[in-house]
C-alpha cells in the first residue's frame, strides 16, 4: 500500500511549464529520491505536496484517499513535514525559536512556554550533537550561523514537525560528511518508524547510500521509478538527460594556437587577495579559456566577482592588456572591456519584468555613452547578439521573465556581446539551464576564444570544465592548489586536486 | 556617536553583537541616557522627579502610540492611521462620557467603549492590509481619511471637556505618587508579558520572512490581522493618556503623531523592514522625541527655532541610530 | 522580425484587447468619465469647460509633486519621499519671497527655488545612498526639518505675494484657452514620457527599481541614479511650490503638506507599484486627476465635512482594489 501518492500533477508560471506530468508513489518506510537535472520540477513537486505552491491539476492522495493540500497549514495537518532546498528560516530569530515556530509551545494560551520550547528544541539539537559546530546553540540568532548550520536548523525544524511524510529538498548541499552521516543515521531511525520520506540530492553516492528507490523526473514530467538495489548511476543519469546525451561528448577540442604555443598574455593577476581567496595568480592569454575547479565555493566565484570589481580586493595587482585594471566598480571594468556573467541570473543577471530590449542594452549604453535609447536602432544591435545565442524569443517587446531560464541566461549573456569585451568571465554560467541551451552557449565561447577574447571559466560541473577549458585551476581553500594542463586534465586528477587537503 | 560605536569595534564584539542581539533598544537607551544627562546639565530641576513625572504625563500618549506602531512594523508593515485612530477614540470617549453625566460608571463605560473602538479599527486595517492585500502605506492612509471622518461625525469641534474625574486622576496622586507612574509601570509590565506573547514572536517571524512564515504554516494573514488589532488596542490607550492630558475633546488631536510614532519606533531600533525590534524600544524611542524637544527648550533655543532644532536633532538621531544598528548587527 | 525563425516557444501575445482594458490609465480614464458624469448628474455644471479647467489645475498642481514622486518611487527600494509638502511649502515661500508681488523677481524666484529644491533632494538622496538610511525614515527626517524652517523663516519675514504674470500663468487661459500650468503640466507629462521610455536615463530608472544588484552589475550608476531621483523629486516640488504661489496669490502655513499623501495616492493609481520598477507617469498624471476630481464632487455634494471624509477614504479603499494587489503566498 501506498502512503503517498501523486498522480498527473502539473503547474505553469507564466508561459513555463515547470511541471508537466508528475506521478509519484510513495510507500511508508521508505526513503524515495527524486532526481533529475537543475529546472527539471523536483522542487515545485514538492512544494505542491506540501502546499505551498498551488497545482493547475493533479491529484494528491494520502493512505489513498484523495486529499485537498490547501496550503502549508493544511499540510502540516495532514501530517506532511518539508525541508525547504531555500530554507524557510526566520533569520533574526533564534534556533530553537525556529525549530518550534510552527507551533510555538503555549502557557496560559497567550504566552510562549519557554521551557517547554527549550526542551523540545534540544530534542532536535541533540540529534546532531558533536556535529553542529561548538558556535550551535539553541540561543544562537540565525542569521549569524554558517551556511551549514542553517541547513541543520531546517532538517531539525523539518524534524520537529513529527511528520509522518517527510520531504527534504536538497537537504545536504552545505553538509559536511560527517553532518550528512548523522542524518542518514536519523533517516534511517524514521525508516524503522514506518515513515515516508522523499530526498532530493544531486550527489550519486548520497543517492545510493540512503534511498530506496528512485524516481527520475526530466522537464517535468515522471520518466521511471525504479529500486536503487536494481540499478547503477550511469543508467540513472542516462534517464536524466535522456536521448541529449551525446552533447557533453561532442565538445570542441582547444584551438591548436593555444594548446601547443604561448599566445600573449591578456589578463595578468598577480598576488591577488581577498574575502574568501589568497595569493590567486595566474594569467589568461587570448584565445584561451582557463577553467576554474575544485569543490563549489572555493573562492572561484568570489575571485571572478573581485576581479570584475563588484568585491573588493584587500592586495594584488592585475593588468588588462599590459595596463593596470583599478578595479573600482563593475563600470570601470566593464568600460576596460571586461565582462562578467554569473550562473545566480535572478541576482546579478536578468533585470525582472522588463522588456528583452532594455535587459540585452545595459552595456551598449555604458560603453557607447549613450543618451537617448532609439528603440529602432537598438534592435538592430540587440538582434546578430540574440541570434548569435540562438536565443528563442517572441518580440523585443515582451518581459524577459516570459522566457524559460536557458533563454534568460542568452539575454544577459548577449549584453556583452554588442561591444566585443576582451575578456570574459564566466561564473557558472549554466546554473539551472537546459542541455541545450548549454550546448549553445559553450558553442558560442568557443568561437569567442577564437575571436581572440580571454575567457576564465568557473564551473561547478565538472564534465563541463573538462570539456572546454583548456587548463584547469584547481582552488582549494581559496588557494590555487593545483593547475591541470594538457593530459592531465582527467577526472580523476580533478578529483584529487579538489579532495586533498590544502 | 563615538561613545556608543567605540566599543563595538573595541575588545569583545561578538559580546557586544550578542547584548545587541537580545536587547535591540540598547542604541536607543544609551542616546536616552545621554540626553536625560545634557538635560540635568542645562537644566538641573529637569531632572527632579516632579519634571520627570510631567514629561510622562505628556509623552505617554506618543509612547503607547509608538508601541502600537512597533507591534505592525514588526511584521514589516505600517500603520498611518494610529493617529486619527487615537483622535476617533479621544471624541468618543468625550461624547459617551458628557452624555453619561461624567460620573465615575460613565468614565469607565466609556474606557471600554473606546477600546472596543480601537479594536474594531485596528482589526478594520487588518483585513484591509493583509486580507486584501493592499500596499499598508496608501491603505492606511485611506483608513485614516476615513477614521477622521468618523471622528469628525462624532465631535464636529475641537473643545468638548472631560469630566473632571477623568483629568484629575490621570493629572493626580495615588498614595502620594502621581498617577502617571503606575500607567507607566502597568505599561512595563504589559510590554513584558507581550514580548513574551506567541503572537509576538510570530509577528517577528512574519516580518523576518513572510513567504518562509507561510511556508512553514505560519497562519501569516491572520497574524498580521492580529499585530494590526494589538495596534488599535494601544491606539485606543493612548487617546485614553491624551484625554487624561489635554482633558478635552479634538478630533484631529492625533493626527501631528502618526510620523512621530514611525520616527520613534526607528530610534527605539525596531527595522522598517521588519522581524527585528522590541515595543520597549519604541517606548524610549518616544521618550527620545520628548527629551530632544525639553533639551531644546532649556538650552535656550529662541522659540521661533525650537522647531527647527528639534527636526534637526531627531533626523540626526534617527540617521545615528539606523548607523550604529547596523553596525552591531553586521 | 527576423526573430520569428526562432518564435517556437513564443509566449501569446499580450496586446489582448481585454488586457488593455485592466490597464492603470484606462481604468483611471474611465473612471474619470464616470465621475465627471456622476458629478454632473449631482450638479448640473459639474462638468462644464470651466470647472473641467479649474480642476484641471488643481490636478496639475498634485500632478507635479507627483511627477517626482512618481521617479523617486520607480526606482526601487521602497522609494517614497515624504517631504515633497515641505518642500512645496517652502518654495512657495521663497517664492512669494523672492518676487513679491514684481514680475521681475519671477526668474529670480523660479532660480532660488529650484536650488532649494535640488539642495534639499539631494540631501534626501544622500542619506539614503550614502549613509543607507530607510527612504521612509530619511524623508520624514527631512519633513520634520522643513516644518521647522518654515517656522522660522515665516516669524522672520512676511509671507511674500505672486507676482501677477505668474497669478495669470496658473489661472487665466493663455493658449487654446487653456492657462500656462496646464501646458506646463503637459509638458512635463511629454518630457517624464520621452525620458522613461527612450533614454538611457529612463531605462537605468527601470532598471534599478526591478533589480537593482543587476543593475549594478550590468554597470548602471545605482548611486548617482537614486540621488538624481530625490534630487529631482525635489525640484518637481518646488516647481509645485512656486505654480501654487501662483494659485494662491501669497503663501500661508503648510499649503504644501495636503500633497504628501495624496503625490503617493496618484502614483499609485496612475499604475506604479511602491515597489518600484513598473509603471509611468502617464497614468500618474490621470491618477491626479481622478483624486482632484472625486475630492471635488465629495465638495460639491451638499453633506458636512465628516461625511466627506469617510466617503473618499473609502472610495479610496475601493479603487485600490482595482490596483495591483499583493501577491499571494501561495504560488
Amino acid at each position: 500500500m501506498t502512503k503517498l501518492t501523486l498522480r498527473g500533477v502539473s503547474k505553469a508560471y507564466g508561459a513555463t511549464q515547470a511541471v508537466r506530468r508528475g506521478d509519484l508513489e510513495i510507500a511508508p518506510g521508505e526513503v524515495h529520491v527524486l532526481i533529475g537535472s537543475n529546472g527539471s520540477g523536483k522542487s515545485t513537486l514538492c512544494k505542491i505536496v506540501a502546499g505551498s505552491v498551488r497545482p493547475d491539476a493533479g491529484a494528491v492522495l494520502l493512505d489513498g484517499e484523495p486529499v485537498a493540500v490547501s496550503g502549508p497549514q493544511a499540510a502540516r495537518a495532514l501530517g506532511i513535514g518539508i525541508f525547504y532546498q531555500e530554507l524557510s528560516l526566520a533569520g533574526q530569530r533564534t534556533v530553537a525559536e525556529n525549530i518550534c515556530l510552527t507551533d510555538l509551545p503555549r502557557k496560559a494560551g497567550l504566552f510562549v512556554d519557554r521551557r517547554a520550547l527549550a526542551e523540545r528544541a534540544q530534542r532536535y539539537i541533540a540529534l546532531f550533537e558533536d556535529v553542529a559546530g561548538d558556535d550551535f546553540a539553541a540561543d544562537a540568532v540565525v542569521d549569524r550561523l554558517r551556511a551549514d548550520q542553517r541547513q541543520l536548523v531546517e532538517i531539525m525544524k523539518a524534524l520537529a514537525t513529527e511528520a509522518p511524510v517527510l520531504i527534504f529538498d536538497e537537504p545536504t548541499s552545505a553538509l559536511d560528511r560527517a553532518q550528512v552521516e548523522r542524518f542518514f543515521a536519523i533517516l534511517r531511525g524514521l525508516k524503522q518508524e514506518g515513515r515516508s520520506m522523499i530526498f532530493i540530492s544531486h550527489r550519486m553516492d548520497e543517492i545510493f547510500a540512503i534511498g530506496d528507490r528512485v524516481t527520475v523526473i526530466r522537464d517535468g514530467e515522471t520518466v521511471a521509478t525504479m529500486a536503487l538495489a536494481d540499478t547503477e548511476p550511469a543508467a540513472v543519469i542516462r534517464l536524466m538527460v535522456g536521448e541529449k546525451d551525446e552533447l557533453a561528448a561532442a565538445a570542441p577540442q582547444p584551438a591548436a594556437a593555444v594548446a601547443s604555443g604561448r599566445a600573449e598574455p591578456l589578463l595578468e593577476v598577480e598576488g591577488f587577495t581577498g574575502a574568501g581567496f589568497h595569493d590567486v595568480s595566474f594569467a589568461v592569454a587570448r584565445g584561451e579559456i582557463l577553467g576554474f575547479g575544485g569543490l563549489h565555493g572555493q573562492g572561484q566565484s568570489a575571485v571572478l566577482r573581485a576581479l570584475f570589481g563588484a568585491l573588493p580586493h584587500s592586495a594584488g595587482s592585475v593588468r588588462l592588456a599590459g595596463r593596470p585594471l583599478a578595479s573600482r566598480g563593475p563600470r570601470e571594468t566593464i568600460r576596460r572591456g571586461c565582462a562578467y556573467v554569473s550562473g545566480d541570473r535572478g541576482r546579478d543577471g536578468v533585470i525582472t519584468g522588463r522588456p528583452i530590449l532594455e535587459n540585452v542594452m545595459p552595456i551598449h549604453y555604458l560603453r557607447n555613452r549613450l543618451v537617448l535609447a532609439r528603440p529602432g536602432a537598438l534592435r538592430d544591435k540587440a538582434r546578430p547578439a540574440l541570434e548569435a545565442l540562438r536565443t528563442k524569443f517572441a518580440g523585443f517587446g515582451y518581459p524577459v521573465s516570459s522566457l524559460s531560464g536557458g533563454n534568460q541566461q542568452k539575454i544577459v549573456i548577449a549584453r556583452w556581446l554588442i561591444d566585443r569585451p576582451s575578456v570574459l568571465l564566466l561564473d557558472d554560467p549554466t546554473k539551472g539551464i537546459d542541455l541545450s541551451t548549454k550546448a549553445d552557449l559553450f558553442a558560442l565561447i568557443r568561437e569567442l576564444a577564437g575571436e581572440g577574447l580571454g575567457i576564465v571559466l568557473y564551473s561547478s560541473e565538472d564534465a563541463e570544465l573538462l570539456a572546454n577549458a583548456d587548463r584547469i585551476l584547481v582552488f582549494n581553500g581559496g588557494r590555487i592548489s593545483r593547475e591541470l594542463v594538457g593530459d592531465e586534465r582527467t577526472r580523476y586528477n580533478l578529483y584529487h586536486a579538489a579532495y586533498e587537503a590544502a | 556617536m563615538a561613545s556608543v560605536s567605540s566599543p563595538v569595534h573595541g575588545a569583545a564584539p561578538g559580546r557586544l553583537k550578542r547584548l545587541f542581539e537580545r536587547y535591540p533598544f540598547l542604541p536607543a537607551l544609551v542616546i536616552l541616557v545621554v540626553l536625560l544627562a545634557l538635560n540635568g546639565v542645562f537644566a538641573p530641576n529637569s531632572l527632579s522627579f516632579r519634571a520627570l513625572t510631567g514629561l510622562l504625563s505628556t509623552y505617554l500618549a506618543l509612547m503607547l502610540l509608538s508601541v502600537a506602531q512597533a507591534y505592525v512594523v514588526f511584521a514589516s508593515d505600517i500603520d498611518l492611521s494610529v493617529g486619527a485612530i487615537a483622535s476617533l477614540v479621544n471624541v468618543t470617549i468625550i461624547v459617551v462620557m458628557q452624555q453619561l453625566g461624567g460620573g465615575v460608571p460613565s468614565v469607565l463605560l466609556a474606557l471600554a467603549v473606546g477600546l472596543a473602538v480601537g479594536l474594531a479599527c485596528g482589526l478594520a486595517n487588518g483585513i484591509v492590509v493583509a486580507a486584501l492585500r493592499l500596499q499598508p502605506i496608501v491603505a492606511t492612509f485611506a483608513t485614516s481619511i476615513f477614521f477622521t471622518g468618523l471622528a469628525l461625525y462624532v465631535l464636529p469641534v475641537a473643545g468638548t471637556p472631560a469630566p473632571a474625574v477623568f483629568w484629575r486622576t490621570y493629572g493626580g496622586r495615588l498614595l502620594g505618587v502621581p498617577f502617571v507612574v503606575y500607567l507607566a509601570l502597568g505599561l512595563a509590565l504589559v510590554l513584558y508579558l507581550l514580548a513574551r506573547s506567541r503572537l509576538a514572536t510570530q509577528l517577528l517571524a512574519v516580518g523576518d520572512d513572510a513567504q518562509a512564515a507561510y511556508q512553514s504554516g505560519l497562519p501569516v494573514t491572520l497574524i498580521r490581522i492580529k499585530g494590526y488589532a494589538l495596534c488599535g488596542l494601544f491606539a485606543a490607550l493612548a487617546a485614553f493618556c491624551i484625554t487624561g492630558d489635554t482633558a478635552s475633546g479634538d478630533p484631529l488631536v492625533g493626527g501631528k503623531m502618526t510620523l512621530l510614532s514611525v520616527a520613534a519606533v526607528v530610534l527605539g531600533g525596531c527595522a522598517l523592514s521588519g522581524g527585528f525590534g522590541t515595543a520597549i524600544g519604541a517606548v524610549l524611542g518616544a521618550l527620545i522625541i520628548g527629551l530632544i524637544n525639553s533639551l531644546v527648550f532649556f538650552v535656550g533655543t529662541p522659540s521661533e527655532w525650537q522647531n527647527l532644532v528639534q527636526g534637526l536633532a531627531i533626523l540626526v538621531a534617527l540617521m545615528v541610530g539606523i548607523m550604529v544598528s547596523r553596525r552591531a548587527r553586521a | 522580425m527576423s526573430a520569428d525563425t526562432t518564435r517556437s516557444d513564443a509566449p501569446p501575445r499580450p496586446r489582448l484587447r481585454l488586457g488593455a482594458l485592466k490597464a492603470p490609465v484606462v481604468v483611471a480614464l474611465i473612471l474619470i468619465v464616470a465621475l465627471l458624469a456622476l458629478g454632473e448628474a449631482l450638479s448640473p455644471g459639474f462638468a462644464s469647460f470651466e470647472q473641467i479647467l479649474r480642476l484641471l489645475i488643481v490636478a496639475a498642481l498634485l500632478g507635479i509633486v507627483a511627477a517626482g514622486q512618481n521617479l523617486v518611487i520607480l526606482g526601487g527600494r521602497e522609494g517614497i519621499d515624504l517631504s515633497v509638502g515641505g518642500v512645496v511649502s517652502l518654495s512657495a515661500i521663497v517664492a512669494g519671497n523672492v518676487m513679491n508681488g514684481a514680475d521681475g523677481g519671477i526668474a529670480m524666484a523660479i532660480l532660488a527655488c529650484v536650488a532649494t529644491g535640488a539642495l534639499f533632494g539631494a540631501f534626501n538622496g544622500l542619506g539614503v545612498t550614502l549613509l543607507r538610511i530607510p527612504p521612509l525614515v530619511m524623508t520624514l527626517g527631512m519633513l520634520g526639518v522643513l516644518q521647522g524652517l518654515l517656522v522660522v523663516i515665516r516669524q522672520g519675514i512676511p509671507s511674500g505675494r505672486a507676482a501677477p504674470a505668474l497669478s495669470e500663468f496658473v489661472t487665466r487661459p493663455f493658449l487654446l484657452g487653456l492657462p500656462g500650468i496646464i501646458w506646463l503640466w503637459i509638458a512635463i507629462g511629454l518630457v517624464m514620457a520621452f525620458v522613461l521610455k527612450r533614454t538611457v536615463f529612463g531605462h537605468r530608472i527601470y532598471a534599478i527599481g526591478s533589480n537593482e544588484h543587476a543593475a549594478y552589475m550590468a554597470g548602471v550608476p545605482v548611486r548617482t541614479m537614486r540621488v538624481a531621483l530625490f534630487t529631482l523629486s525635489g525640484v518637481f516640488a518646488a516647481i509645485a511650490g512656486i505654480c501654487l504661489l501662483g494659485y494662491s496669490g501669497s503663501s500661508f502655513a503648510n499649503v504644501g503638506e495636503q500633497y504628501m499623501l495624496p503625490s503617493i495616492i496618484a502614483v499609485v493609481f496612475g499604475g506604479t507599484p511602491l515597489a518600484g520598477g513598473r509603471g509611468g507617469y502617464t497614468g500618474t498624471m490621470a491618477g491626479a486627476v481622478l483624486l482632484v476630481i472625486l475630492q471635488s464632487i465629495l465638495t460639491t455634494v451638499n453633506i458636512d465635512e465628516s461625511g466627506r471624509q469617510m466617503v473618499f477614504g473609502a472610495t479610496l479603499l475601493v479603487l485600490m482594489l482595482f490596483y495591483g494587489r499583493g501577491r499571494t503566498m501561495r504560488a
